[in-house]
């Protein structure tokens, strides 16, 4: 063991204060990257949303039983395109539509978006062969260099109709469970930043 | 906006894996009062200490382990979105976490009793800590959203925070047991100002293909975000009355809780010396103030799904409305001013030292030699080094930091202590302590991660602490 040391000598201590402060300032010697903070103005939040908007199903045994070739209208309110949150933000999108038909009918249904008011702002028309035929698959385009971006944003309800074309109302498909069945989804680009 | 926008993210982003409590450099650095903060159990020879109001104890400590200003905001002229696409929402881990912690002692003074075994401390500091990790999932869903991630599970459980702001009242005991063994004790009463948690979520979204739609959108949440304190204070601040709020909050008048420090140094002989303890063992219980919010319960939608002809009953439906109710109902967004308790964060360190060299000339009452009795005071040498362990309780699990460290004491004037820390996010943090002694004057310095001050924008941790005592070894 050492000696106990009564005093620390000056002229030791003052070299070793030295060296400290040689050691810390060359450690401390602080600098910094430039930085452009500025860029975060450039920043774009733009995610794309997607999910399932109207799916109807309806049996061969309706269409039959409808006194009329339109055997079925109807408005369905849909207030998920004027909400607030998404109108203000929604920059483009598209709404995709399957239509599977099983039935023996050849089928016209016209998916039209209303506003408030009752207005028609916009419709698609699918004329559907009877089966056995392929889904029809259909996608529209909202915004950009599609449709104008404010029928999706003032629409309120949704109008489904469909028309037996032929008026043949007494045949049955084949086909196990014979239906008409729309399908459909939106995926949309929303601007949150 | 986009910057604040930009700030709030970065701050998310810097995360200090388990660094933003650990006290290395101050932690058994006998000669400054503040260790025993840190180690009620430390050796000390003060026969009493008044640290300066306000000034004893100053500690500020903020780190990232995700990213740094730079990763973000460098002068690079490459594209800031595809920075922040690449290196903050897809580049950061749910692991990496924002950790900042600060401390301001307000009063902190100690004194040996009749007994000179036992040196008695007591004080108030304020002390504001909060950690947030990585929301990874809400981000992707935020910035890229589900489109074209069918059968992606985003995890719920990615928002884990918690954060408080709280003064601490405590009492401690340190007692020399028997020649090589001293012991400490300190209880806390917390008053906490404000309080948020958010650290036990669970649940996903997920879009998948449907059942009968193109499109099935499932939530199975089970997410808790509570408060206390904080609505008084906006109150507070609206009517102009915030420093008298936060007064009366910190001094008894908010939420109340109590803690536990523990402590120990051990002689193993006459050099070599193990340290442990336990600080912050405790909890807040919130009874004033409290909102508390929770999202619980699953559902899974295909959009508006309408069968004929059963859907046709009631030509009025509104099928828009049942399928928003329905998910209301099985997906209740309540709130509820319940009681609850928090935590506190949990640490303990743990170390092992070896002195040797020259031993320094005591300031206390020291019988130094090796057949001393109890009631002295060992001498210290003038070199020490040795390990340090830390560990904090964390809402992901513990987190460890290990430590070497020298000591160099240059006689009773001036003590200096490096570390070198590291975990698993840091390879290169050395830090320096710095102790001065002029007369009964205490003063100490303390910076770590100083290598990251070459470059400070790429620095991933930062850590200041000072302070100012007046010490007396009954000899001054």
């Amino acid at each position: 063991m050492s000696g106990t040391l009564d005093k620390y000598p000056t002229m030791k201590l003052i070299k070793e204060i030295k060296l400290f402060c040689c050691v810390f300032s060359a450690l401390l010697f602080s600098c910094s990257d430039s930085l452009n903070f500025d860029q975060a103005d450039t920043l774009v939040a733009e995610p794309e949303i997607e999910a399932s908007i109207l799916y109807i199903e309806a049996p061969e045994r309706i269409i039959n039983e409808a006194a009329g070739t339109d055997f079925f209208v109807q408005d369905f309110n849909f207030d998920a395109f004027s909400s607030d949150f998404f109108a203000e933000r929604v920059v483009e999108g598209t709404v995709a539509y399957v239509i599977e038909n099983t039935t023996s009918k050849q089928l016209e249904v016209t998916v039209e978006f209303l506003d408030e008011s009752g207005t028609t702002l916009d419709s698609e028309v699918f004329m559907i062969d009877p089966a056995p035929a392929a889904p029809l698959e259909r996608e529209i385009l909202y915004g950009g260099i599609g449709r104008n971006l404010d029928i999706v944003t003032n629409t309120s309800s949704i109008r489904v109709s469909a028309e037996n074309v032929l008026g043949d109302t007494t045949s049955t498909s084949n086909l196990p469970d014979p239906k008409v069945i729309l399908k459909s989804k939106g995926k949309f680009k929303l601007s949150v930043i | 906006m986009k910057k604040h926008m930009i700030l709030i993210i970065a701050l998310f982003g810097l995360g200090s894996y388990a660094l933003g409590q650990n006290k290395s450099l101050l932690y058994d650095f006998s000669e400054i009062p503040q260790s025993l903060m840190v180690n009620p159990g430390v050796q000390s020879d003060f026969k009493w200490y008044a640290g300066v109001p306000a000034l004893s104890h100053l500690s500020f400590q903020v780190g990232s382990s995700g990213l740094s200003a730079n990763t973000l905001f460098a002068n690079d002229g490459l594209d800031f979105n595809d920075k922040v696409r690449d290196r903050l929402i897809f580049g950061m881990s749910p692991n990496d976490e924002l950790s900042g912690n600060y401390q301001i002692e307000l009063l902190n003074i100690g004194f040996r009793g009749r007994d000179t075994g036992n040196l008695y401390s007591a004080g108030i500091y304020h002390e504001g800590d909060a950690i947030g990790y990585w929301f990874k999932d809400y981000a992707i869903l935020a910035f890229e959203g589900n489109a074209d991630r069918v059968g992606q599970r985003f995890d719920l459980g990615h928002l884990k925070t918690r954060g408080d702001v709280l003064n601490v009242f405590h009492f401690g005991v340190n007692h020399q047991w028997k020649r090589n063994v001293t012991i400490g004790a300190r209880a806390k009463i917390y008053s906490s100002i404000a309080s948020f948690d958010s650290s036990k979520n669970k649940g996903f979204f997920v879009t998948t293909e449907g059942q009968n739609n193109l499109l099935a959108s499932t939530l199975d949440a089970d997410l808790k975000w509570r408060t206390s304190g904080i609505f008084d204070l906006r109150a507070a601040e609206e009517d102009g009355t915030i420093a008298s709020t936060v007064l009366k909050k910190g001094f008894f008048g908010g939420n109340l809780g109590l803690g536990f420090d523990l402590g120990f140094t051990y002689n193993l002989n006459e050099q070599t010396v193990i340290t442990g303890s336990l600080l912050d063992l405790g909890f807040i219980y919130h009874t004033k103030d409290v909102m508390s919010y929770s999202l619980k319960g699953n559902a899974t939608v295909e959009g508006v799904e309408i069968i004929l002809p059963d859907a046709l009953n009631d030509p009025n439906a509104d099928f828009w409305q049942e399928l928003v109710d329905e998910v209301e109902q099985f997906i209740p967004f309540e709130d509820n001013n319940k009681n609850y308790i928090t935590f506190r964060p949990t640490k303990l360190y743990a170390s092992i030292r070896y002195d040797f060299g020259e031993q320094v000339p005591p300031k206390g009452n020291c019988d130094c030699g090796p057949y001393a009795t109890l009631g002295s005071f060992r001498a210290k040498y003038a070199n020490s080094f040795g390990g340090q362990l830390y560990m904090i309780n964390r809402p992901r699990g513990p987190q460890a930091a290990l430590s070497a460290f020298y000591l160099r004491r240059l006689g009773n004037v001036m003590a200096l202590k490096t570390t070198y820390t590291i975990d698993k996010f840091s390879y290169t943090n050395v830090g320096l302590g710095l102790n001065l002694q002029a007369g009964p004057v205490n003063l100490y310095v303390m910076a770590d991660n100083l290598l990251g001050y070459g470059n400070i924008a790429n620095s991933n941790y930062a850590s200041f602490q000072l302070g100012l005592n007046i010490i007396s070894w009954g000899k001054n």
